[in-house]
């Protein structure tokens, strides 16, 4: 199994030195990563530092802070895709690029410093993208003489903070990520905690169950093969066979399933995540959607979402492309209801005009028709991204579509 | 292992995205384990024939069995191959012995530069890894240039639940990399499993094979005695050594690939 593992947490925190702790202790290092490091160390005069295994930037390196998110692969009784991503505010869209694909989060935060802004504001975005289950690292205990009391008044806080952003499941564990405590290893300077490490924690999880959705087939293209049309895409939720009659929104078509295309050779059935190419009769449009009749998706021209915005200001009566599935279309804010602090999550303001970068809201979207489930039923169709000029600069997920 | 038909869905649907997105793009080949990958997921894609054409980068130094994979599986696959050479520089006699950072910047990245400007491609497909290089691992899956090639690695698009960034402007081109999320051992499980034709060079011959192909003078074998794919697996289960240990240009100073990939290199 692998799991995608986000490590968030306010800058200097100690994220990227928890990852290449983790690493290091694993062994997971090939050597010529390690020469590299000893030839930078040499170059630059510099002491050795556990994130120079995930920062690759010179910029990163001389300025000892992460910028763009970066991936390693690590492999325990599980796999392990390791996000690691930059905790300044100014870096919040590569953050979010990094945590998309998420389904586990570390939080790291630092004994001495407690919950920051960017503790906040991480912990709020990834639940609003959907990760529910969280692990706290209370990071820096050997700069607080591994003391019970601070990682119980750190975890407090933490626990307060993470609660009314709506988390149910955390986990905490006391660590150093300098001096190797509780990350691969057990610590020995910490008697009063008796849970797992953190590498015990990752190990433990388990696969989440995929309850059966329905049916959402997203349309990519439209090849012309062999004098047939085969209509290409993704199996978004649920299972398609050959056989089922389909309905496809907003263009309103309903066919038969003639044949399930994937080269070379045609399969009866494709499930959640298959790149597949079906046969019908008629031409359908890249960005339909297709389901079946019962249970059928369907097209909306106005809905609420959350977003929030990575660049520039969004103004009430602003247009923008909102990009769902294979669909591109035109939207327009109709309305900001509620203005959120992306800190804390709590209601800043109501009925507002604009909002400006790293900014949360409530909104009421006005497009031309397109498919969007709520996300709270079938993500893979309630998340969606804002562009303006072929820009990406906002995402949100659907709270109501109004149907 | 990652699951391998998860891997190839989401590579599948990334190139489609890219065939649904552009006018004009077309697909890299080295020849090499991973860009050969790439082009049998290519044929997937579209049911056997890859609809637009497969650039190979000829800097004139490419290993001889490298050349007769290309023109066997070209015809094989019935490529639409353009082979991107810039003669100028070979004319003036750049070689390795100039610097490699010179030389790789002249006969690839220069190279495909004029190749651009001759075709007009908008989109290009890469192979390029994730794990191979941690200047690889900030890559993202879109990632835009500008007329003059750079990568502007500071100011990054968002780049969420693969909704991808889009051209802003004229004179700019998209690089696509769609296995950016593949490792080394997946491509070679993926391999095995596909029953794909691959470069002999890979497997040992007295001690030593080759684990990532380069140019001749810049590309060096490792020691393995993995005479054949299983083995090859095998091998990469253990190893502590990196899979570019043999490719002299990322190793001649601290941040050549960083530079060299600013500037456009793949």
């Amino acid at each position: 199994m692998n799991i995608n593992v986000v490590i968030v947490g306010h800058v200097d925190h100690g994220k990227s030195t928890l990852i290449g702790r983790l690493l290091y202790d694993s062994q997971a290092l090939p050597d010529d990563k390690l020469a590299e490091i000893q030839k930078l160390i040499e170059e630059y005069k510099r002491r050795f530092e556990f994130a120079y295994f995930l920062d690759s930037f010179e910029e990163e390196l001389k300025e000892e802070r992460t910028i763009d998110t970066t991936r390693v692969l690590f492999k325990g009784q599980n796999y392990y895709t390791i996000v690691d991503v930059p905790g300044h505010k100014e870096f919040i869209k590569n953050m979010l690029t990094g945590a998309s694909h998420a389904q586990v989060a570390i939080l790291v935060v630092s004994a001495p410093d407690g919950v920051q802004e960017q503790t906040g504001r991480h912990a709020f975005l990834l639940h609003m993208l959907g990760i529910d289950n969280i692990i706290v690292a209370i990071n820096k205990m050997d700069l607080v003489d591994y003391q019970g009391t601070v990682f119980q008044e750190v975890k407090k806080e933490t626990k307060r903070l993470l609660t009314s952003l709506g988390y149910s499941a955390m986990k905490f564990i006391p660590v150093s990520a300098i001096e190797g405590d509780n990350i691969y290893k057990p610590s020995t300077r910490m008697e009063w905690y008796r849970g797992a490490t953190l590498i015990q924690t990752l190990d433990g999880i388990e696969p989440e169950g995929v309850s059966e959705k329905p049916l959402r087939f997203v349309v990519q293209d439209v090849y012309r093969l062999d004098s047939e049309n085969v209509v290409v895409g993704r199996v978004e939720s649920g299972t398609l066979r050959r056989g089922y009659e389909l309905i496809f929104q907003p263009s309103g078509i309903q066919e038969r399933v003639e044949r399930i295309r994937v080269y070379p050779e045609d399969v009866e059935e494709a499930k959640m995540g298959d790149s597949i190419g079906i046969v019908i009769g008629s031409e359908v449009r890249r960005g339909d959607v297709g389901g079946r009749l019962e249970n059928s998706p369907s097209a909306l021209d106005r809905f609420l979402g959350e977003v929030v915005l990575l660049e520039g200001t969004l103004k009430r009566g602003d247009e923008f492309e909102i990009k769902c599935g294979a669909k591109r279309t035109k939207c327009l804010v109709k309305e900001i209801k509620e203005r959120i602090n992306s800190e804390t999550g709590e209601v800043m303001g109501e009925n507002i005009g604009e909002i400006g970068e790293n900014e949360a809201a409530t909104i009421i979207f006005e497009t031309d028709p397109l498919v969007l489930e709520k996300f709270s039923e079938i993500p893979e169709l309630g998340r969606f991204v804002i562009a303006r000029k072929n820009k990406n600069v906002g995402a949100g997920v659907v709270l109501e579509t109004g149907r | 292992m990652l699951d391998l038909n998860d891997l190839e869905n989401r590579t599948i649907y990334i190139v489609r995205e890219v065939y649904a997105e552009f006018k004009s793009p077309a697909v890299l080949w080295s020849t090499g384990k991973d860009s050969t990958t790439m082009l049998w997921l290519c044929r997937k894609a579209f049911f056997g024939r890859i609809p637009f054409p497969v650039i190979h980068i000829d800097t004139g130094y490419k290993f001889k069995q490298m050349y007769k994979f290309r023109d066997d599986i070209a015809k094989a696959w019935r490529l639409d191959l353009v082979i991107a050479k810039n003669e100028e520089a070979l004319k003036e006699g750049v070689s390795p012995k100039n610097g490699k950072f010179e030389c790789c910047t002249r006969l690839k990245t220069e190279a495909l530069k004029k190749c651009l400007d001759e075709y007009g491609f908008d989109a290009l497909i890469l192979a390029i890894r994730r794990d191979e290089h941690g200047i690889r691992a900030k890559e993202r899956y879109f990632s835009p240039r500008d007329e003059n090639f750079r990568w502007d690695y500071k100011d990054q698009p968002l780049e969420m639940w693969d909704q991808f960034q889009r051209l802003a402007g004229t004179g700019t081109h998209m690089r696509v990399h769609p296995i950016l999320h593949w490792r080394e051992l997946d491509v070679w499980e993926y391999v095995r499993r596909e029953g794909m034709p691959i470069n002999p060079m890979y497997f040992a011959k007295n001690e030593k094979r080759y684990r990532s192909l380069g140019c001749e003078p810049c590309t060096l074998p490792i020691e393995s005695n993995a005479v054949n794919i299983h083995e090859i697996v095998e091998e990469l289960k253990t190893t502590k050594i990196a899979e570019r240990s043999g490719r002299a240009q990322d190793k001649e100073r601290i941040f050549t690939m960083q530079k060299l990939r600013a500037l456009g290199y793949m």
